[in-house]
């Protein structure tokens, strides 16, 4: 129990540090002392010796943009995890499940009829809502839940929803609409505001309590469909719970931010590495790790060059090597 | 790059001469030349041959379709242009000059990007097509493959604009028009840079275009259009070394501090309040100074380059310098478009063109207003 109390300070002793480093930097030089006394004067009274600039970029620009990519990556991280462990597959991500693709689609949807924040990320819910309803539909209506059936429903709404955003990019102006999607549809945490924020950590946050609730139960789950049903757990209901939280929380990253992929496939084998496959660890692991992960990777997106470097690209090329790091040290280890 | 017109008729009255000498009068036929043949190269040293100047012209790059107007003083010989294009020419001032071109076939490309349309490039049976050249071969290869007279362009510099007009003014059979445009050009782009060059270094505003606002920022960049423009009247383009339509952040567009930010033409909506309403912003020069100005929308949008470029040079030298650069650009307008479209724009044609009352509020601007 100490150690893993332990553990879990050291956790959060990281987390605080990438939260601080990750406001103390950007384009925008501000020295580490003004951060420092910025955020003491959100609950102690400082005499302000910083600028007003200095102190609207810490705490409407910057603030916003790492507490959602930190909530972003630590509920990506942790769908990953449930859903690899429901599907009892670790090649599985909340992309696979065809959500994200909805969700995207509903997203460059708005983007091309409407022009506007908020219409893009009802319409990315409304997206993703809708392809978690078509791959219950494909599942014989709920009835069907062997992991097989669910992913490769999943591959069918993804590959349906990518025609379509294909047709969108196709349909666009190619000087307003198209340059927009395209950015869109990279991924990116750079124009997250509070008000974008406010909309989006709600389910968010909702989603993470239910996996969290829910780990010992998908722990259960990934020992095997027999081995859960005899604990007593309802096999199809409990799936379809876990789709669902995830499906929520696939929709809210895609409303705030586009599509950031590879944060739940490659967070939870990181956390595997400590934990093993136990979900009870794992989840709280994948939670940490993941907006640990996200906070760094956004913090390079918009720290290393003039230009913000989509976050979908980062994500992948950082994602990338460390999956392949990952699988080579899988198979040394199997010999 | 080169264009050319040449008489061939001495050529071609000898051979048919001898050709109907062989074959003998008693074919009592009549044999038809065309009186003058154009041939001109394109941007990519393909050569045109058109029998007679061109009746039917086919443009699928955006800013080309107001260009060709603008050279042939009407809309009658324009049969098909690009969606996008269409748009913009609906939404300014063009749109009515020339009422008809509201019917020109917009179907000419798949979608809404370049890739043509060959079926309905068939069925207009244009005498020559225009087409994007630096853009893959996917978009060119099938009008080779329908055998249509095609001419590449080139995006980018002045000089690639000059080009296209001269392009224009051959394929219409009208150089000595696309003379005077290019002389209209030249000689203010000359005076501009004269009067420039006495400008100190540290005198030059920082001048930062937004290819888009909203979600997601874009700048103007390296090697484009909006970079070339902003250093010509005198400015510093702060995202010089950055690529050209690339994203930034917030935090980087307060590092660069810009004491003017040009909002894109593109976005039709897109005003200067919305950028005024980003309370991150607050702190830019530009917005503290009210210096956000929505680029103006002529015969086509101003920011990209086209056939009234040195209009929009003027505007911009006049914020970029008010206590240099005086001229009364409502009457320049005026004079341009007598020149350009044979058309006289009203009062309220230019407080459109110049986009009141979206930047009515700016500071410099009143020197815009009509009287």
């Amino acid at each position: 129990m100490g150690k893993r109390c332990l553990g879990y300070a050291g956790i959060f002793g990281c987390l605080s540090f990438s939260l601080l480093a990750a406001l103390s930097v950007g384009r925008y030089i501000i020295p580490f002392r003004e951060v420092c006394g910025i955020l003491a004067s959100y609950t102690f009274s400082v005499e302000p010796y910083w600028t007003d600039i200095q102190y609207r970029v810490v705490t409407l620009i910057r603030m916003p943009r790492v507490l959602g990519s930190g909530l972003a990556g630590a509920t990506l991280a942790m769908a990953g995890a449930a859903l690899q462990g429901i599907l009892r597959n670790p090649l599985v991500s909340p992309q696979v499940i065809g959500v994200s693709t909805g969700a995207a689609f509903g997203g460059v949807l708005a983007i091309l009829l409407f022009d506007s924040s908020l219409a893009t990320m009802g319409l990315a819910y409304a997206g993703g809502l809708f392809s978690l309803i078509a791959v219950w539909v494909l599942c014989n209506r709920g009835k069907g839940t062997s992991p097989l059936t669910l992913v490769l429903g999943g591959i069918i709404i993804n590959a349906f929803f990518t025609a379509l955003i294909s047709l969108i990019e196709y349909v666009a102006d190619p000087y307003d609409k198209l340059p927009a999607i395209v950015v869109w549809l990279m991924g990116s945490f750079a124009s997250l505001s509070y008000d974008k924020l406010l909309r989006s950590a709600p389910p968010l946050l909702l989603a993470g309590a239910l996996l969290w609730m829910l780990r010992f139960r998908i722990s259960v789950l990934s020992l095997g469909s027999e081995e859960a049903q005899s604990l007593g757990i309802d096999v199809t209901r409990t799936r379809w719970l876990v789709m669902a939280v995830v499906a929520m929380v696939a929709s809210a990253t895609v409303a705030m931010a586009g599509v950031v992929g590879w944060i739940g496939l490659v967070v939870p084998h990181i956390a595997r590495m400590f934990v093993g496959n136990d979900h009870k660890r794992l989840i709280p692991l994948s939670c940490f790790l993941g907006g640990m992960y996200t906070i760094l990777v956004d913090t390079l997106a918009r720290t290393l060059v003039e230009v913000e470097i989509p976050m979908g690209v980062l994500t992948a090329l950082v994602g990338t090597p460390l999956f392949a790091f990952l699988m080579v040290r899988l198979i040394k280890d199997e010999r | 790059m080169y264009f050319k017109m040449y008489s061939n008729k001495k050529k071609f009255t000898r051979k048919a001469a001898l050709f109907a000498a062989l074959v003998g009068i008693s074919l009592c036929g009549g044999f038809a030349f065309a009186a003058d043949t154009i041939v001109f190269g394109d941007q990519y040293g393909r050569e045109i041959k058109l029998d007679k100047p061109a009746q039917r012209i086919v443009t699928v790059p955006i800013p080309a379709a107001s260009m060709v107007m603008a050279l042939d003083g009407t809309d009658e010989h324009l049969v098909g242009m690009n969606p996008s294009a269409k748009r913009a020419l609906l939404e300014g001032v063009l749109g009515k000059f020339f009422p008809n071109s509201a019917h020109i076939n917009s179907d000419i490309v798949m979608g809404e990007g370049f890739a043509p349309n060959v079926e309905t490039l068939l069925t207009l049976a244009p005498d020559i097509v225009f087409q994007w050249g630096d853009r893959g071969d996917d978009i060119v290869k099938p009008i080779e493959a329908a055998k249509l007279n095609m001419a590449l362009l080139k995006y980018g510099t002045q000089e690639d604009l000059e080009t296209w007009i001269g392009m224009f003014g051959a394929a219409l059979g009208k150089t000595e028009r696309a003379g005077k445009i290019l002389d209209w050009h030249r000689s203010e782009r000359a005076q501009l840079e004269k009067a420039v060059a006495a400008i100190p270094q540290d005198k030059r505003p920082k001048i930062l275009y937004l290819y888009r606002y909203g979600d997601s920022i874009q700048i103007g960049g390296q090697n484009s259009y909006f970079d070339y423009f902003i250093k010509m009247v005198g400015g510093v383009n702060p995202a010089e070394n950055s690529p050209s339509e690339s994203q930034i952040n917030e935090e980087q567009l307060l590092t660069w501090d810009p004491d003017i930010l040009l909002l894109n033409g593109f976005q039709s909506a897109l005003a200067p309040d919305d950028v005024y309403a980003n309370a991150n912003l607050a702190g830019v020069k530009a917005v503290k100074n009210r210096h956000v100005y929505k680029m103006p929308l002529g015969g086509y949008r101003w920011d990209p380059p086209n056939q009234e470029s040195p209009l929009m040079w003027k505007w911009l030298a006049m914020l970029a310098h008010p206590d240099t650069f005086e001229w009364d650009l409502r009457s320049d307008i005026v004079e341009a478009y007598r020149f350009l479209y044979n058309q006289e724009p009203t009062q309220e044609d230019l407080d459109g063109i110049l986009r009141l009352p979206m930047n009515a509020t700016a500071a410099n601007y009143s020197k815009f207003l009509g009287k």
